[in-house]
């Protein structure tokens, strides 16, 4: 980043504008060569060219603007005056016709006037815009006001309706049904002729419960136990040992985490790294592994450093929890665009908790759903109203505004001063840096980029003797403000003001103009009402999909028109209702859900059942599923016995005195490791390699669902990254050191891989495989020593590139 | 199927016809929407702003004004010169000598316009239309529009040496599916992460994948009906094919010692634009659908702040690479259906930024296109006297981009994919097809 390129642009264009503007004329009285002028060839353009969109005689007048008198370009529409008499380079309609602005193209679609035609609105404009239609229509009144939103209408829509209670239906078939679930299932598979197939066996059932809920294969140990256990409850115990067990919250974290497009690093165009994001992943792990209620959970991501804590830790954890807000994608080099960082707040909110896309309403009100574009700035002026915590990027490079968390004796003491310190030092460097952006060349320049240096090296010292303490990458209550639209999404283009406030088919909530916050505990409550129709129904949604790999609405994202209906709108308000009734315990959906008969059915073919129902909507089987891309590389690390289960904690990066990232050299890294994949480092620039090759989510964006892709690319992975090839030995070598004898060792290997003991063929098909590889490993010079580790080693990367391993049944 | 897994005589061409249909498999390929000359491209990025006052746009009252102080900034002249080329008798600046000669069959473009001043977001705007926010590839849009002919190789590749701006992002397929990634393939010993062969030997490497068919073959028995088992079963096929046919495409041992010397290059060497150049017309010959080539990185290229001397090491790497490609195509009868693209973030301010330097100039730069449906030996679109804005003809890069799929014979408006509610397009909701530059 050098020079203020766009200021350096803007001083350009008042350049030429001063160059080519001709003596500004008085136009109001127009002579007569000009009048003479605009009649012979500027108004039958007019008419021919603009009339059918910008007169009194259109079927709608677009964009608010009249072109068939004087005042009505005089006044302009939404966009403002058309016309700058004497001025074509100031007037909007030429620099509409001339298509020079992507978003200022008129007459549009490509329909350009001539040269000639151009030349002479220009010349038109040159002498004042002489114009004898001086009375302006009756016209104004008939620009056709903005078609409101019909909220009453709106409400009408499934997914805005209240969630009710609905009675379990009855079946034909009661028996089958062990759950209330069943009964809505098993309706609705009655109605249309079909009956619920097999049920699955007891270790397909462990090996899809254990996946499911901690994202890790069972070991051989939790199968035998499984198998022995004969009581009727045996699988309800399964549910409870793995929701009690870590890997949970590592797992439905994970899920989480893609809603809320988690990363370690900003997104800027250097980005920058954030040692401090961590501790949100940790917290929304624990969140899930306290099974704290959804409800609290929202609560203390949107506004947690505002909710009355118990306890000093508690407070921090609460904080750490804001760091939802902070994680939201930033730009540019010289942390710019802020309405593109908010932009990303109010498009992950509205779709993590809400599924609703308002993000559609920036530019003008959704197309398809009740979402103004107010309700876009109501949010924008809360958030805009929040201090986030700023990571640092190109200019200026250190992180600012992070959260203390110490008590408050100290942080008087010790550590207020020392943000004062540091406060007072940015501030210093700032205004260098805007002195010396300021100025060209010259002696007065070098002394500004020396001074400018000066006060980075300073705040470098500072960070470096800073005293030792903990703080967040959160966020705080900043200025209460309310902000303008922005039209068409223009932050240059302010239009009327919005009252910070909830979306109108929510309820349309104010922030009580009296209060002194942003709004964000308002907010927090808005999102977390029992009564809001979306919250609880989302949520339930989510954890459906995530077992069964489909939603009962399937596009978890979106309730709007856009998105897909309920398959089971019945079943989806149960189960939302239980869900509120049961306090938002998230651990308690998961139990309801998997002890149904539904979760335990076999994932077996019906080829007439696939005719009627191909996509399995009525869930006459189970849904088979691929691993996702941390599942796949903790399966490889687990079943070779190479899984580190070392939880949370942060990532090694370089001390903020050392960053030097710049968009030339922006901050990348690995930090391989043999930790569960949530563990890795996540950044916004690049995928983590691994992950990415198996869909992992984009940390850019809500992913409510991931594509899940069947790639060459995969393949190769198996075949012959470094890291499938050595878990591969580590495998071996583990079967080899379980025993001596060699069915055994089989035996082991495929309950580890894939859960089941294998048949007889298998058995025998293995060993003469273990045989044959010995000659051809020889025939590759492999040293006799190392033959039969080499030659398990091979057994083994097949059985990992199996679809049997990366399939969960 | 299985069967044939382990005999590397397969040929490409045949896995193509056995593709199956588009359901199956999303690299298909598929004949475009509307006639069309070109069916592939070779996109030439140059990262980090090539100047259009010193390249393709000369400015001669930039030269007379030279100097002049506007507005506290000090009009720098163009700093290198420039002559009339060819029959069309366009003028190319002299830091491209080899690239003038061909000018009879460049497009060249003055009039580009995009949306922002820094790399990053310039970057991502002329790869996928979007100088916000992340969106796919117009690489990935091309081969989720129009499949690959080549089923053992990748339908997007990217040679790119460095790293560029915005990382892996110029070359992702963001929310389309994931098979219309770019594949970043580098010079060197492992041109692909995973392409080289871990196993030992090939015997053993068989061995494993005809086990694996095996047991593939009997979990899929009672699984028949699950397609994603055989496209699984597939992917192992073509990442077989693609071990052996990626290392023949690089293989360039073959080429003559008249190609090499076209291109520039050294016998053995994969250094530099001339490696890079020639391997595209090895990829295009064998049906990838998209190849780009991104000359350097986010350091060391054509943001020559300082002093505009600094383009002279990066036209050098990248002049005769080109022309030699132009020829090379021209002479195969492949110039005739394939689409060259030469472009770049943006172009560099008229007045200077160090002493001799150029700063970021979106506002108006230079681009040029060849080959297939492309007019030759024309000159589209004028920047005002300094070069500081556009002054007839704008080319919006959205208009740019339209433009290349219409070449393609895709119509921008109807590529869309669903996603978030919304049917996404490479053009968002603009962009209009320069018809004048159509042959």
């Amino acid at each position: 980043m050098r020079a203020p390129i766009r200021a350096a642009s803007f001083s350009a264009s008042l350049l030429f504008s001063a160059l080519l503007i001709l003596p500004a004329r008085a136009a109001v009285a127009a002579d007569d060569a000009g009048v003479a002028f605009f009649e012979n060839r500027i108004r039958p353009l007019l008419v021919e060219q603009c009339y059918d969109c910008h007169s009194a005689t259109a079927k709608k007048v677009k964009g608010g603007l009249l072109l068939d008198s004087q005042p009505g370009w005089s006044k302009g529409g939404d966009s403002g005056p058309a016309i700058v008499p004497g001025d074509p380079e100031k007037s909007l309609l030429i620099k509409a016709v001339r298509y020079l602005d992507k978003d200022l193209q008129m007459p549009p679609k490509n329909q350009q006037l001539t040269a000639a035609q151009i030349a002479d609105l220009v010349q038109w404009v040159k002498m004042g815009a002489p114009d004898p239609r001086t009375q302006a229509g009756p016209t104004v009144a008939r620009v056709e006001a903005k078609p409101g939103i019909d909220f009453a209408k709106a409400r009408q829509f499934w997914s805005f309706q209240p969630v009710q209670d609905y009675p379990v239906p009855h079946v034909k078939n009661p028996r089958w049904a062990r759950q209330p679930i069943d009964h809505f299932l098993l309706a609705k598979l009655e109605a249309a002729g079909l009956k619920p197939g097999a049920d699955a066996d007891r270790r397909t059932l462990l090996r899809r419960a254990t996946f499911d809920l901690t994202g890790l294969p069972p070991t051989p140990e939790e199968i035998t136990a499984f198998l022995a256990d004969k009581s009727p409850n045996a699988f309800e115990k399964v549910i409870d040992r793995l929701l009690a067990s870590p890997a949970y919250g590592e797992r439905w974290g994970r899920h989480w985490l893609d809603l809320v497009r988690y990363a370690d690093t900003s997104g800027c165009n250097a980005d920058v790294p954030i040692p401090d994001a961590y501790k949100y992943r940790d917290y929304v792990i624990a969140s899930f592994n306290q099974d704290k209620p959804y409800d609290q959970f929202i609560r203390e991501q949107i506004a947690g450093d505002l909710l009355p804590s118990a306890s000093e830790s508690e407070h921090y954890e609460r904080i750490i929890a804001t760091g939802y807000l902070a994680i939201s994608r930033r730009f540019s080099s010289l942390g710019e665009e802020p309405h593109l960082t908010f932009d990303d707040t109010i498009d992950n909110v509205s779709k993590t908790f809400l599924g609703l896309t308002l993000s559609c309403a920036r530019c003008h009100d959704h197309k398809y759903d009740p979402l103004p574009t107010d309700d876009y700035y109501a949010l924008y002026g809360i958030f805009s109203s929040t201090r986030y915590a700023f990571p640092g990027t190109e200019i200026p490079r250190h992180p600012r505004n992070l959260i203390a968390l110490v008590p408050r004796d100290r942080y008087e003491a010790e550590i207020a001063p020392f943000e004062a310190k540091l406060a007072k030092v940015d501030q210093e460097m700032d205004a260098h840096y805007a002195r010396k952006v300021s100025l060209d060349t010259g002696k007065e320049r070098n002394a500004a980029d020396a001074a400018y240096k000066k006060s980075n090296d300073e705040r470098d010292a500072l960070i470096k003797a800073a005293p030792k303490y903990d703080h967040a990458y959160a966020v705080t209550e900043g200025v209460p403000v309310n902000v303008p639209i922005q039209l068409k999404g223009d932050p240059k283009k302010p239009g009327r003001e919005v009252p910070r406030g909830f979306l109108q088919i929510l309820g349309g909530q104010k922030v009580p103009a009296t209060g002194r916050g942003s709004g964000r505990r308002e907010l927090a409550d808005w999102l977390a009402d029992p009564r809001n129709p979306l919250t609880a129904r989302v949520m339930v949604n989510r954890l459906w999909q995530h077992h069964f790999g489909e939603g009962l609405v399937r596009t978890p994202n979106d309730f709007g028109a856009r998105g897909q209906a309920p398959t089971h709108p019945e079943l989806l308000d149960y189960l939302a209702t239980r869900f509120l009734a049961g306090g938002w315990s998230v651990k308690a959906l998961h139990k309801q859900i998997m002890l149904s008969h539904a979760y335990q059915l076999a994932s077996t073919e019906n080829s007439a059942y696939a005719q009627k129902d191909p996509d399995n909507r009525l869930l006459w089987k189970f849904n088979r599923r691929r691993l996702s891309a941390e599942e796949i590389r903790d399966a490889l690390l687990a079943v070779s016995g190479a899984l580190d289960r070392t939880p949370g904690g942060a990532h090694p990066f370089k001390p903020e005195w050392e960053w030097r990232y710049t968009q030339h050299n922006p901050f990348v890294a690995d930090f391989p490791g043999h930790r569960r994949s949530i563990y890795l480092l996540q950044q916004r620039i690049r995928l983590q390699p691994v992950l990415g090759v198996f869909d992992g989510a984009d940390a850019n964006m809500a992913t409510g669902q991931r594509p899940l892709s069947t790639t060459a690319l995969q393949a190769l992975f198996m075949l012959n990254d470094p890291l499938a090839h050595q878990q591969a030995e580590q495998f071996g070598a583990r079967v080899l050191a379980a025993s001596d004898d060699p069915i055994r060792r089989l035996q082991l290997a495929y309950e580890l891989a894939f859960a089941r003991p294998a048949t007889k063929d298998e058995l025998r098909d293995g060993a003469a495989y273990l045989k044959a590889m010995e000659a051809k490993f020889v025939d590759a010079k492999t040293p006799a020593d190392k033959l039969p580790r080499a030659v398990w080693a091979s057994y083994c990367r097949v059985l990992y590139s199996s679809n049997e391993f990366i399939f969960l049944d | 199927m299985a069967g044939s897994l382990v005999l590397p005589g397969i040929v490409s061409d045949l896995l193509a016809r056995d593709a199956g249909p588009v359901a199956d498999n999303p690299l298909a390929p598929r004949r475009p929407p509307q006639a069309a000359k070109a069916k592939r491209i070779i996109f030439l990025y140059m990262s980090g702003g090539v100047s259009h006052l010193e390249s393709f746009d000369y400015k001669p009252k930039l030269a007379a004004d030279a100097g002049k102080q506007v507005n506290g900034r000090t009009l720098l002249g163009p700093q290198f010169k420039f002559e009339r080329h060819g029959r069309s008798g366009i003028e190319v600046s002299e830091l491209f000598p080899h690239m003038a000669k061909c000018v009879d069959d460049l497009c060249v473009i003055r009039s580009l316009k995009a949306e922002h001043f820094e790399h990053f977001q310039a970057t991502t705007g002329i790869h996928t239309g979007s100088w916000t926010v992340k969106r796919p590839s117009i690489g990935s849009w091309v081969s989720y529009g129009l499949g690959t002919e080549n089923q053992n190789l990748p339908s997007f590749v990217v040679l790119a040496p460095y790293l560029p701006y915005a990382g892996t992002q110029s070359w992702d397929a963001d929310f389309l599916p994931a098979v219309h990634q770019g594949m970043r393939v580098m010079p060197g010993e492992e041109p692909v992460r995973d392409l080289i062969r871990r196993s030992p030997t090939l015997a053993i490497q068989e061995a494993e994948l005809d086990l694996l068919a095996k047991f593939n073959r009997k979990h899929q028995e009672k699984r028949a009906e699950d397609s994603r088992l055989a496209a699984r079963i597939r992917s192992f096929e073509t990442a077989f094919g693609m071990q052996n046919t990626m290392p023949d495409v690089l293989d360039l041992s073959q080429e003559t010692d008249a190609t090499l010397r076209l291109y520039g290059l050294e016998r053995g060497s994969n250094k530099g634009f001339a490696w890079q150049c020639l391997v595209a017309r090895r990829m295009a010959e064998r049906g990838v659908r998209f190849v780009e080539l991104i000359d350097s990185g986010s350091t060391g290229n054509w943001d020559s702040h300082g002093k505009m001397a600094d383009h002279i090491p990066r036209a050098k790497n990248v002049d005769q690479a080109i022309a030699g490609l132009l020829t090379d195509l021209k002479s195969r009868g492949m110039l005739d259906d394939t689409l060259v693209v030469f472009t770049t973030e943006f172009g560099r301010t008229p007045h200077t930024d160090g002493v001799t330097g150029r700063s970021h100039h979106p506002y108006v730069f230079s681009s040029w296109l060849a080959g297939g449906g492309i007019k030759g030996g024309m000159v589209y679109g004028e920047s005002d006297d300094y070069g500081y804005d556009v002054a007839k003809d704008l080319v919006h890069a959205h208009d740019f981009h339209a433009t290349i799929l219409h070449l393609l014979g895709i119509n921008h408006e109807k590529l869309t994919y669903r996603h978030a509610g919304r049917d996404y397009r490479l053009t968002d909701v603009y962009g209009n097809v320069v018809k004048a530059l159509l042959a």
